[in-house]
């Protein structure tokens, strides 16, 4: 897959990140970086051990890690994740975990499937 | 790029993601030294071992342990926002933030996405900016310091020639100048009668070494006859004000200077009284300009403090009494209370700096204070100052002793207090090595104590400790509380603490 299908396979927006980190090379480097992000990782664990503030800033680091991937679609679901925590509304941001869950699922295994050049 | 600075720029990233760190470093090119950190308290860290190296802050907002805000304010409270330069992370741009950063003394805002063109454009404008304006501030103090330090030279020649002439050292002149600055500062408090601006100040004192070149025109057998002065003689030795304030009216091209014309009401008045009865012109209360009223003063006060062929030197006591007395000239009232108030300021500065070069380097220090942001160091040493008049005070006035142990020094510094409870210097070295301390304080309780210290940590410094002390020869109970004392790398450095005296066993 190359980087352009793999922005496609996640639902990013390949133009703008080319645009703003300059070469291919670097939007590569830095997308094969995001699987070790440890913020979608972490946000998980302060889910489950009900640490909302935590849960708030892991929350809000993937959704800038994302912002600044264009990875679109998982900062979409992190971004309405973020403002429902930093609203103290739990609930919400429980039902809305699923979804980050699906799109960081998408997003990383669109990543591992990536030809490295 | 790096015209102004040869070294290499460090720059500060901090950032709770170490993804977002790497592409912003990636970003900034190869041409910065960078250094991470990841949350606003390890930033913090950094900025206290090196924030005089660093160029440039690069500050996320919402961050563990300490966020973004938390950063500015201590970067505020420790004056480093002056020096180095912050750019904001943002990705909230709510205009409340925005407008909270800004009041924080933030340059710049960079926002999520990064733009790898707008991030450098950004970082490289800000250091320029902040380069240009360093090397400008220091060009700046330079230039003050050089024209200061020539044009006051050059005036205290002319009056030192004048001086020579009369067989004086010159510290009049210097001394006159201060007295002059003192009394001035005094009567801006006590009134805004005057409007005397901070400036008026300085050109006064600077105007004042000149109140007596009018000497030049007196004789060498008038200006140096041993004893008394027939009327003849005196009435040729008084025409030096007039003298001096022609001298000066005669600088046909400098009419309009400040400083001309304020040495030409100080050469010409200085002789004046308050009641009317000096000389040349007989002027009367205010039609005698102020600056002349306050060099008259100072005058009086340092010939009364000085030693001269026909007199010694009286002490400052007897020479305020003799002035408030009208005994040395008749003051305007408003004067006589600025000298009163000022009284202890003035004794000490005669005391202080008899000695010349000492005076000069305070000068300076004095000039500089006019221009604030060119004096960090100089405001530092006040406030040290301040610091250490402050504790001196409240020792004074208290029954407790307080105390300061310094480990690698091996030293006890006790400050002064009322009781007096204590015989034993204000300084021990070595105190476990110290009899006098050790019979007031057994060596047994002082290890004790010191072991105590020595076990707490930086989180639980303070240790409460009792224990028995002779005080002139009989046995009290004392309370000690203190707190031990760690430099950055968490090493044991010392302690502070008082020692309270609830009386006898």
């Amino acid at each position: 897959m190359t980087l352009k299908e793999c922005y496609s396979a996640l639902e990013g927006d390949y133009e703008s990140v080319l645009s703003r980190l300059m070469t291919e090379k670097l939007v590569q480097k830095f997308a094969l970086k995001f699987l070790n992000d440890a913020s979608f990782n972490n946000l998980e664990k302060n889910i489950n051990e009900s640490n909302w503030d935590d849960a708030f800033r892991e929350a809000h680091t993937l959704k800038g890690v994302c912002q600044n991937l264009s990875f679109t679609k998982l900062f979409s679901s992190s971004s309405l994740m973020t403002e429902s925590l930093r609203d103290g509304n739990t609930e919400e941001a429980i039902r809305i975990f699923s979804q980050v869950r699906e799109d960081y699922n998408q997003t990383v295994s669109a990543i591992k499937k990536l030809n490295i050049i | 790029m790096s015209g102004i600075d040869k070294h290499r720029q460090k720059v500060l990233i901090v950032d709770d993601s170490e993804l977002n760190r790497n592409i912003l470093s990636e970003m900034l090119g190869s041409e910065y030294d960078i250094i991470e950190a990841e949350n606003g308290a390890e930033a913090v860290n950094i900025l206290r071992k090196e924030s005089v190296n660093i160029s440039l802050v690069l500050l996320d907002i919402v961050m563990p342990v300490m966020d973004g805000y938390g950063v500015l304010a201590v970067m505020n409270s420790s004056h480093w926002i002056d020096d180095v330069p912050v750019i904001m992370i943002s990705s909230d741009n709510s205009v409340t933030s925005m407008r909270r950063a800004y009041e924080y003394g933030i340059t710049e805002f960079i926002s999520r996405p990064f733009d790898a063109l707008i991030v450098r454009h950004r970082v490289v404008n800000t250091i320029m900016l902040y380069a240009k304006q360093k090397k400008l501030v220091g060009m700046v103090s330079d230039q003050i310091y050089e024209k200061e330090k020539d044009s006051n030279l050059m005036i205290n020649i002319l009056s030192h020639i004048v001086e020579f002439r009369n067989g004086e050292s010159g510290m009049h002149v210097l001394n006159v100048q201060m007295f002059t600055e003192i009394l001035l500062r005094q009567l801006v408090c006590q009134t805004d009668k005057y409007n005397i601006s901070k400036s008026d100040i300085s050109l006064i004192k600077k105007a004042s070494s000149l109140h007596d070149i009018g000497k030049i025109s007196v004789p060498d057998h008038i200006l140096n006859k041993p004893g008394r002065l027939t009327p003849e003689e005196f009435e040729i030795m008084k025409n030096h004000s007039v003298a001096g304030a022609s001298m000066l009216e005669e600088l046909t091209a400098y009419q309009d200077e400040p400083l001309v014309k304020i040495a030409y009401q100080i050469c010409r008045w200085h002789h004046e009284r308050y009641d009317g009865k000096g000389y040349p012109d007989g002027l009367k209360g205010e039609e005698i300009p102020i600056s002349a009223q306050i060099v008259a003063l100072a005058d009086v006060y340092d010939a009364l403090t000085s030693e001269r062929v026909y007199k010694k030197a009286f002490s400052h006591e007897k020479s305020v009494e003799m002035i408030m007395n009208g005994e040395c000239g008749c003051f305007n009232p408003i004067l006589l209370e600025c000298l009163k108030s000022a009284s202890e300021a003035i004794e000490k500065v005669k005391e202080h700096y008899s000695d010349e070069n000492k005076k000069k380097r305070e000068d300076f220090a004095v000039e500089l204070m006019k221009y604030d942001e060119l004096s960090a160091s100089e405001e530092t040493l006040r406030l040290l100052d301040y610091e250490r008049m402050k504790n001196d005070f409240y020792a004074s006035v208290s029954n407790e002793l307080y105390f300061e142990y310094n480990v690698s020094l091996s030293m006890v510094n006790l400050y002064p207090n009322k009781s007096n409870m204590l015989d034993t210097n204000e300084l021990i070295a070595y105190p476990m090595n110290d009899e006098r301390l050790t019979s007031i304080i057994s060596m047994n309780e002082l290890k004790k104590l010191g072991m105590l210290l020595k076990n707490t940590s930086p989180d639980s410094p303070v240790v409460k400790y009792d224990c028995k002390a002779r005080i002139k020869n009989e046995m009290h109970n004392i309370n000690i509380i203190c707190r031990s004392v760690w430099n950055s790398r968490s090493e044991f450095c010392g302690a502070v603490g008082k020692a309270v005296d609830m009386g006898i066993l």
